[in-house]
């Protein structure tokens, strides 16, 4: 993470006036993003200067559309967007927690505390949060058929704060069974896997998950055909296209006849080449009622596109890169470089292949396939903004999946992590602090209430009720969250309300890092000189 | 045909594109009236080489320019990124239809549009709705006052590359980096930009929206790039060049790199003149490793240049500049979009077609490997009638960089010039032959000496000056940008509504007279980057280079002068 960030004005300012500053664009920050946190909070729309329109209640996104100038804000939000890009959610709750962080410090530094001694109890707090978590959380077993109905869960929790209920219950099954399809034993899970596309279509919003692959190019020959049944698919990376190539690199000083020449050999070699994937069409599809798709990643010129459509074979040119790894996983066969060794174990199979034309956008859909190990999120939506913010939702909910399969555990949401933490740094652990530091044990756990106590200020609740009740019920042994309609305590395993460890883990580990170097602000601006990144 | 896509990256090259794009529009535009001159009628310029036929999903059918632009969150400006010809339903009703629970707006102050996009707004309504415009022709005078106010207004505020801009772009053209979260001025070093190119996943979107272009390619001939050479745009356009680099390795690519003469009105002190010599160097080495030829521009002062002789430059206004810079790549890039006639016959209009992969070969692929290419430009070009010729039309072409030796003998030299438009004596437009017989004649009777190899493309129709355009032109310039005899009394600039077109000849040169541009940029890595206790080596550290890779630039910008020196042994270890 870049330190370009500190403001060159703090070193002149006093450290008092430094540290108000930095407590109060945290503050600042915080305000911003908090009535986005849960199910019941708001979504923004942003309208640009030019009238375009940003849909957004991920804190993620929105933090990405701001123009944050404040170095401290910055620092924070760069904390958050890292939240996002490890663990995949979690950005509303970490700009929440650090603000909160900051407020309870300032409380303590108001009434003369030294910041040193908030943050060494921060550190104290943190470790035992996280030992804590370690204990609170619910093991899920990951054998060779993973819980569905688990995984369910955690998704449908991130996706209905995202989306309304009934577009994210349906999201729900499509996140889980895209991971499921692409998840193979002992290998770790790569999201890449799952290709998102999208289609602006009339006035409604639909999903769904394409056991395939939709790729946003069509056929560029007049004659090919649009949709073809039992289909072989060949993946390939090689240029069917005249190129000039090194060898008359001299041409300007070489004849006409010359330079015909080489024209002339140049094509022919590029005509073998397309001649050879017709001879392996013919060898695999004659006598049959078998089709043949070409998917490169080069180009196709119009010589050879001429050709290989007299053949019935249909051809894509500069298909995406990650789209020849995708390709080989979804059809079977594997990419090739080079059109020598041509063999029918190289091929892939798709029992349907067919185009979808919206205006000059051109969809090709490749379905059907056997067993496949990779698979497509299809998104219609209306308009840009609206297919963005389903996007964001797809890639919360994948991560949400991803992780609890890799974490085996979740964690009980709706604020009952939060709130158990927070009872047990108070009842626990402060009482095993020596000094002064027991008050940044004590600013540590009552910050970590931000959570459940935004979830109650943004569904319209008494915050001060609510958490009365929470911790109440905490002490009494149960483990209780918060319901979002009516403020009283539930049962989060029973209404299926899951969080991912990992995200939680991220939370509580980088938010006192920063708080504590957003109060230490003598040593980071010294940090800062020397924290340049080595490369 | 054979297809060109263009990439902006940068808000200079932006400002540049910008005026890039006014031009051809402007030269479809003529092509459709009737009124218009011949020359511009039947140009024999292939559009579709830049442009490319769509349609929306309401099938209305678009033609828009092949481009990628990338820059800066909010530098369009009043103008949407995905703009206004691909139909959305209106957003109103159906805004929030993924989320039933609260909502807020959060609305910028919209940006208003100047008189400029006003007008084309208007006259887009217009002409949407032309079947119940009777009394159009009542609005005439009213016309007449508004293109003086629309001139003026320009003049006096241009803020954004889209304040001039009259051209529609494809929804997948423009893109914005967003969550950057630095002011424009601090996004000045190539690691920022390195680092916004990779984060927040912008790398693969730039990447996928240029894919999007070079898939209906049939044939692609190459990508120009106009980016900018200094500040964050160097390291985005480094990352993006690599990339392109990485997935099309055999689609040449032509950089036109470019820097903004206002940047060096504000670095003053010793400190920013070092970083800002070092960042030269560094950026100009990583981008020319990138490319297959490069043709930095760039004037320190344009204004006070010969290259300016008959323009009045403001150099603290980029839309002035970059005028100059735009005219001199639609010059140079014609040859790229001439028709190739039959085999034999002879077009009257064109002549000197090469594609692009021609144009690199021939400057980088001679007897040394040199891919700097000078540009040099006689804007506008003087009349080719003989007395004239003798004493100036080679010295009329002024180099657009700076530290370039002049009359240096070169026996390796190779040229491409491209003259089109030009006029002869009685301020007639010259032949393609006539434009021939000159160059002849004028390297015949030159003292300096002819290239080793010379490439002339020519062609009739001249740089048209469309409404958007900077009042540049000096009081020595006409309607047709013939240099008048005695210069036009009252303002000193003319524009747009006095100078229709103009006549331009630009030149490309591989020749050794860029060793002192190449041998200050050496000098400076060396001196403040590479030598023990370097003032800038922290500088370096802090642009994300390690020793190493300063090393190895230092070694890039060593060969390229090496090669122009083949006789004199180079030691890359002098000090
Ligand atoms: N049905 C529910 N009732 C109560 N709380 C819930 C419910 N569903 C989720 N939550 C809580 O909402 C919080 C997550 O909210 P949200 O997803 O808006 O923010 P985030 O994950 O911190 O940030 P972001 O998703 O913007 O990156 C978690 O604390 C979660 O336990
Ligand atoms: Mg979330």
């Amino acid at each position: 993470m870049s330190v370009k960030v500190l403001n060159p004005n703090a070193e002149v300012l006093n450290k008092s006036a430094a540290l108000h500053m930095n407590i109060n664009a945290a503050k600042g920050l915080q305000d911003v993003l908090k009535t986005n946190l849960g199910p019941k909070g708001t979504i923004k729309m942003l309208v640009g200067g030019a009238g375009d329109i940003k849909l957004t209640k991920d804190g993620n996104t929105l933090l990405k559309e701001m123009q944050i100038q404040n170095p401290t804000a910055i620092m924070i939000a760069r904390t958050a967007v890292a939240q996002d890009d490890a663990s995949g959610d979690g950005t509303t709750s970490t700009v929440l927690f650090i603000g909160e962080l900051m407020k309870q410090s300032e409380r303590c530094i108001d009434e003369g505390m030294h910041p040193r001694v908030l943050v060494d109890g921060f550190e104290i707090a943190k470790r035992a949060t996280l030992q804590f978590l370690e204990k609170f959380k619910t093991p899920v077993v990951m054998g060779d058929e993973p819980d569905q109905e688990i995984l369910k869960m955690v998704a449908r929790t991130t996706l209905r704060t995202k989306l309304y209920e009934s577009l994210a219950d349906q999201l729900t099954d499509i996140v889980a069974n895209a991971v499921l399809c692409i998840r193979k034993p002992e290998e770790a899970i790569d999201l890449f896997m799952v290709e998102i596309m999208h289609m602006r279509h009339k006035f409604d919003v639909d999903t769904r998950l394409v056991e395939g692959l939709v790729l946003d190019h069509g056929s560029r020959h007049p004659d090919m055909k649009r949709r073809a049944e039992n289909c072989y698919i060949m993946t390939c990376n090689v240029s069917l296209e005249y190129e000039k190539s090194e060898v008359n690199a001299g041409f300007f000083y070489s004849n006409a006849e010359q330079r015909e020449a080489m024209v002339v050999a140049e094509r022919r070699s590029v005509d073998e080449r397309v001649q050879k994937i017709i001879d392996l069409k013919n060898k695999v599809c004659s006598g049959s009622d078998k089709n043949f798709v070409v998917i490169n990643q080069k180009g196709i010129d119009p010589p050879s596109l001429d050709l290989l459509a007299r053949e019935g074979i249909i051809a894509l040119r500069r298909a995406k890169r990650r789209n020849m790894e995708r390709l080989v996983l979804a059809c079977g066969g594997e990419a090739v470089n080079s059109v020598d060794d041509l063999t029918p174990e190289c091929l892939g199979w798709a029992g349907l292949v067919y185009e979808h034309v919206l205006g000059e956008e051109k969809y090709t859909f490749v379905e059907n396939v056997k067993n496949p190990h990779s698979c497509t999120i299809l998104i219609k939506g209306p308009n840009d903004h609206t297919i963005a913010q389903i996007k964001d939702a797809v890639r919360d909910g994948l991560r949400a999946v991803k992780n609890t399969i890799e974490d085996e555990a979740v964690i009980l949401g709706a604020g009952a992590f939060e709130v158990a933490a927070r009872q047990y740094l108070i009842n626990d652990v402060k009482k095993t602090v020596k000094g002064r530091a027991q008050l940044g044990v004590e600013a540590f756990a009552n910050a970590l209430l931000v959570i459940p106590k935004t979830l109650a200020e943004n569904s319209g609740l008494d915050t001060q009720d609510v958490i009365i009740a929470l911790t109440g019920e905490h002490d009494e042994g149960n483990i209780v969250g918060l319901n979002q309609h009516t403020g009283e305590p539930i049962d989060p395993q029973m209404e299926g309300i899951f969080d991912n460890y990992a995200v939680k883990r991220q939370i509580v580990n980088s938010g006192p890092v920063i708080a504590s170097q957003l109060l230490l602000v003598d040593e980071v601006i010294r940090a800062g000189r020397n924290m340049r990144k080595p490369t | 045909m054979r297809e060109i896509v263009t990439i902006q990256v940068g808000n200079y090259a932006n400002f540049i594109g910008s005026h890039f794009w006014n031009f051809q529009d402007e030269l479809l535009g003529l092509a459709e009236i009737p009124e218009s001159d011949q020359v511009f009628k039947n140009h024999s310029l292939d559009m579709d080489v830049l442009y490319r036929t769509g349609e929306t999903q309401q099938g209305l059918l678009t033609y828009t320019p092949r481009m990628v632009s990338v820059n800066f969150q909010g530098s369009l400006g009043s103008v949407s990124s995905r703009g206004s010809l691909y139909y959305q339903i209106p957003a109103k009703h159906l805004d929030v239809m993924a989320w039933k629970g609260r909502v807020t707006t959060h609305a910028s102050e919209p940006l208003k549009r100047n008189l400029f996009l006003q007008s084309l707004n208007e006259e887009e309504q217009e002409s949407v709705s032309k079947a119940n415009d009777l009394d159009n022709l009542n609005n005439n005078s009213q016309a007449e006052i508004q293109d003086k106010d629309i001139v003026e207004c320009l003049e006096s505020d241009v803020q954004y590359w889209t304040d001039f801009s009259k051209v529609h772009y494809h929804p997948q053209s423009l893109y914005e980096l967003s969550g950057l979260w630095t002011d424009i001025q601090d996004f000045d070093n190539y690691g920022l930009g390195k680092e916004a190119f990779c984060g927040h996943q912008h790398g693969e979107e730039i990447d996928d929206r240029l894919r999007f272009f070079i898939e209906e390619c049939d044939h692609i001939q190459g990508i120009q790039c106009v980016v900018d050479d200094s500040g964050g745009f160097s390291g985005v356009s480094a990352m993006f060049l690599e990339s392109i680099a990485d997935e099309y390795p055999n689609v040449p690519v032509l950089l036109y790199n470019a820097r903004n003469p206002s940047l060096h009105m504000d670095s003053k002190g010793r400190k920013q003149v070092i970083s800002r010599n070092l960042h030269d160097a560094v950026s100009f080495s990583r981008l020319s490793e990138l490319c297959k030829l490069i043709i930095p521009v760039g004037l320190p002062s344009l204004s006070g240049s010969r290259a300016s002789q008959y323009l009045c430059i403001k150099d603290e206004k980029p839309y002035h500049s970059s005028a100059v810079y735009a005219s001199a790549m639609h010059s140079f890039s014609l040859p790229f979009r001439m028709k190739q006639p039959g085999p034999s016959a002879e077009s009257i209009c064109t002549s000197g077609a090469l594609d692009m992969y021609g144009m690199v070969k021939m400057l980088t692929g001679q007897m040394r490997q040199n891919m700097v290419a000078i540009l040099d430009v006689a804007m506008p070009t003087p009349s080719l009638s003989v007395d004239r010729a003798q004493q100036s039309f080679l010295g009329n072409l002024q180099p657009l960089i700076p530290d370039i030796a002049e009359d240096v003998e070169d026996f390796h030299a190779v040229e491409a010039m491209n003259i089109h438009g030009a006029v002869t004596s009685g301020n007639r437009r010259a032949s393609i032959s006539e434009v021939k017989d000159a160059v002849e004649a004028a390297y015949d009777n030159s003292v300096t000496q002819r290239p080793k190899f010379s490439h002339l493309s020519a062609s009739t129709c001249p740089l048209p000056i469309p409404l958007p355009f900077p009042l540049i032109f000096g009081n020595m310039v006409g309607q047709h940008g013939e240099l008048l005899e005695t210069p036009i009394s009252g303002s000193p600039s003319r524009g747009s509504l006095e100078v229709h077109s103009i006549p331009m000849a630009t030149r490309l040169r591989s020749s050794t007279a860029v060793l002192p541009f190449l041998e200050s940029k050496l000098g400076n890595l060396r001196r403040f980057g590479i030598e023990r206790g370097a003032l800038g080596a922290p500088l370096l550290q802090s642009w994300g280079f390690g020793k190493d890779e300063v090393e190895d630039m230092g070694e890039v910008l060593s060969k390229m002068v090496t090669t122009l020196k083949p006789h004199l042994e180079y030691s890359s270890d002098s000090d």
